[in-house]
């Protein structure tokens, strides 16, 4: 399916928004989303999630002979697919150039730097290395693929562990892993591609852009680095120019970035180790069982609370005191009374009570009440004249009115509170207003 | 600034609409829709084992001795004489691809365009280096559909002054069923707005302009700011219309007007929660009853 083409007024109410510094879902111009990684139960399986942007990654490993120009190095290969439940737009034929630019961005950070020893990968020179597939599905679309794959790459690089060998003369042993304990890969080091959208022309940047972000951006830049601030590869695409100042800030807050996420990384790698260790419970069932397939799943979003205080107050003090309601006995016969039973709940029925208190003494109640007949108008007249008042023998109360539950109390409820609303809804705004010519 | 927070509650189920005398028979796909081979089959249907059988969800029509399955969520299917309102997603030689909501992207020619000033002449070769500037990716156009093309693609024509780009004004988009068909799509609303009931879903509210222009031929987009009135007015109705739609009534011009006089009592920012949405179309549903009965 082709993609929905973005409305004019969608268009420049994003860049407007960005020339403003404001982005649709609040973050701040070098916030990434939520990073969250989760493991499976083999080794060298991860998702990583970037907000909703979701990565599946695989890794394996097969013993094969080795690239006759290379017979001391393993095989490393790279594979990213863009599954057709990421978006509507993804189709079996259509995504080539889009998945080609990805690829080779992929093979460029991962094999050009050098991350994994290769030569560690040996096992009979000439004859036998070990080939290491990595297999990323991009499972969910919403901005900054390569991140997110990049990430998922590293992690389940870091994850895998593959069966022991040992090489006596001529002789190669493979152990399963009942055996002898897989053996982790040897990593020197993790990089990360973080990447920059542009604005205008260059002149304004976000970090970790998403899907909207994408589609109305001029250029991207992306820039793979390690936590040694070593730059591994970095690619500029969609035709912008840009300073050298431009590149080296954006470098500068590369570093920063990554080295966030490689602790986020060890972190996660280090949580799944000591599962694993004590015998725990560890895969997708685990991490993903909290997620109800029924419920919407919402991030918290961080409210800035500290000023609600101030506001709670206020509107305490403009509203009127809470209404006291007093529950009174129902005497049916003498020696039999009945409290709160068997009528609905009346907990929003206010003028219930009301009328019965008023039926008694209701001076201080009927000022209330009048208000209140002002919004229902008809209904008290129409529930006065369907109950008959039941006279009771031995009672004290001269009328007794047992009232049915009200048929529209929430139209009632929605009035009083809309009218309480819009009182203190003016003061704060000016606050508000105040508070903006500050920044 | 008091915030309402209200927590999921299970959907209730659609009113029955009151009144109705013929029970529709709708069917799901797989479904038996009659063992009597005398039938010619219609859209929507096949025979498999001496049975006809339904392959889309919806509601059998019969004409005579022509069944067909109208299907209730589909994508915008062209017919000639249909007014459309789309988008210009991209600009090719001597034409504009439109997106209509349909399965492929409608086609509108160079020469089924307007040209402004309303002469008519042949396209020449600088009409068609000069296409960008009458419309662009991302414009709104309103359009009627000239022919069907085998597979299915729509051929459009803006050939009369009423029809053109869209200037100010709210899109909505709703399901292509829901659109009544009438005689006419463009109504200008008693209450101070118009509307495009755009036969694929699309509905175009727009301010009522002031004085009818003839010369334009609907390529001058009026960029004068919008009034508060008009505004609250459109959004209103714009309100209106998604409330209809949630609760599967058909639009067109009067049930959209029935909609609005209905919801006057209520703020523009409250139409849209489900207890005053209900009150609101069940009293529309009245209103609409009367008038037929």
């Amino acid at each position: 399916m082709k993609e929905t083409p973005l409305s004019n007024c969608e268009r420049r109410f994003l860049l407007r928004a960005i020339e403003e510094k404001k982005r649709l879902d609040g973050r701040q111009t070098y916030d990434y989303r939520n990073i969250k990684i989760s493991f499976g139960t083999d080794y060298g399986c991860c998702i990583v999630e970037l907000g909703k942007t979701r990565v599946l990654g695989q890794v394996s490993c097969e013993l094969v002979s080795p690239k006759l120009n290379r017979a001391t190095e393993g095989i490393l290969f790279f594979n990213l697919e863009l599954s057709q439940m990421a978006a509507p737009a993804f189709e079996p034929g259509r995504q080539s150039d889009l998945l080609v630019k990805l690829n080779r961005l992929l093979e460029r950070c991962l094999r050009n730097s050098k991350c994994i020893d290769t030569e560690s990968l040996c096992v009979v020179a000439g004859e036998k290395v070990w080939q290491i597939r990595v297999d990323l599905h991009l499972l969910n679309h919403d901005g900054n693929i390569i991140d997110a794959a990049s990430i998922a790459a590293i992690v389940a690089l870091c994850h895998f562990r593959r069966p022991d060998v040992s090489v006596q003369g001529d002789e190669v042993t493979l152990y399963t892993p009942e055996e002898r304990d897989p053996v982790p890969l040897s990593i020197h080091h993790m990089p990360i591609c973080v990447s920059f959208a542009f604005f205008q022309q260059g002149t304004y940047l976000l970090v970790d852009p998403n899907e909207r972000e994408e589609r109305v951006m001029d250029g991207l830049l992306v820039i793979a680095m390690n936590k040694h601030r070593e730059i591994c590869t970095i690619q500029s695409s969609g035709g912008i120019m840009l300073l050298k100042d431009q590149v080296l800030r954006c470098s500068k807050i590369a570093g920063v970035k990554v080295l966030e996420i490689t602790e986020l990384i060890q972190k996660a790698l280090e949580n799944d180790r000591k599962v694993r260790k004590e015998g725990g419970k560890y895969g997708f069932a685990e991490s993903i069982a909290s997620q109800r397939i029924t419920a919407f799943k919402m991030e918290k979003a961080p409210i800035d609370t500290s000023d609600v205080e101030e506001k709670a107050e206020e509107i305490i003090a403009e509203a009127e005191p809470p209404l006291e309601v007093v529950s009174n006995p129902v005497l049916w016969t003498p020696g039999t009374a009945q409290i709160g039973e068997g009528v609905e709940n009346s907990w929003g029925d206010l003028e219930d009570s009301e009328k019965e208190e008023e039926d008694e003494d209701g001076t201080d109640e009927a000022i209330i009440l009048d208000s209140i007949k002002m919004d229902i108008g008809v209904e008290v007249s129409n529930i006065g004249s369907q109950d008959a008042p039941i006279v009771l023998s031995d009672s004290e109360e001269e009328e007794m009115i047992i009232l049915e539950p009200d048929k529209n109390p929430k139209k009632i409820r929605t009035q009083t509170t809309s009218a309480k609303q819009e009182a203190p809804s003016k003061k704060p705004v000016r606050k508000r207003k105040k508070k903006r010519a500050a920044n | 600034m008091a915030m309402e927070m209200r927590l999921p509650v299970a959907r209730k189920p659609l009113s029955e609409s009151v009144g109705r005398d013929t029970k529709k028979h709708l069917v799901v796909p797989g479904d038996t829709i009659t063992t009597d081979t005398g039938f010619m089959r219609g859209h929507g249907t096949y025979m498999g084992e001496e049975k006809l059988i339904a392959s889309v969800a919806g509601s059998v029509e019969r004409v005579n001795k022509l069944i067909c399955v109208k299907a209730l969520k589909t994508r915008y299917n062209g017919e000639v004489g249909d007014i459309v309102v789309g988008r210009i997603t991209e600009v090719q030689q001597k034409r504009w691809k439109v997106e209509t909501n349909s399965r492929l992207d409608s086609v509108l020619l160079l020469s089924s365009m307007n040209l402004p000033g309303g002469e008519l002449r042949r396209r020449s070769a600088e009409d068609e280096l000069a296409m960008r500037g009458f419309l662009q990716e991302g414009d709104l156009i309103s359009a009627e559909v000239q022919a069907v093309f085998s597979d299915g693609a729509v051929s459009l024509h803006t050939r009369s002054l009423k029809y053109g780009k869209l200037g100010q004004g709210v899109l909505v988009q709703v399901s292509p069923s829901l659109v009544k068909r009438q005689k006419t799509h463009f109504h200008d609303l008693p209450c101070g707005a118009s509307v495009i009931l755009g036969n694929n879903g699309f509905i175009w509210i727009y301010p009522t302009p002031e004085h009818k222009e003839e010369g334009a031929g609907g390529f001058a987009a009026d960029l004068e700011p919008v009034s508060l009135a008009d505004r609250e007015v459109i959004s209103r109705l714009r309100n209106c219309i998604v409330l209809l739609v949630t609760q599967r009534v058909m639009l067109y011009d009067t049930s959209i007007l029935y909609c609005y006089e209905a919801s006057l009592p209520h703020q523009i920012k409250d139409l849209l929660k489900p207890e005053i949405m209900e009150e609101v179309v069940m009293e529309t549903r009245q209103r609409l009853l009367e008038q037929e009965g």
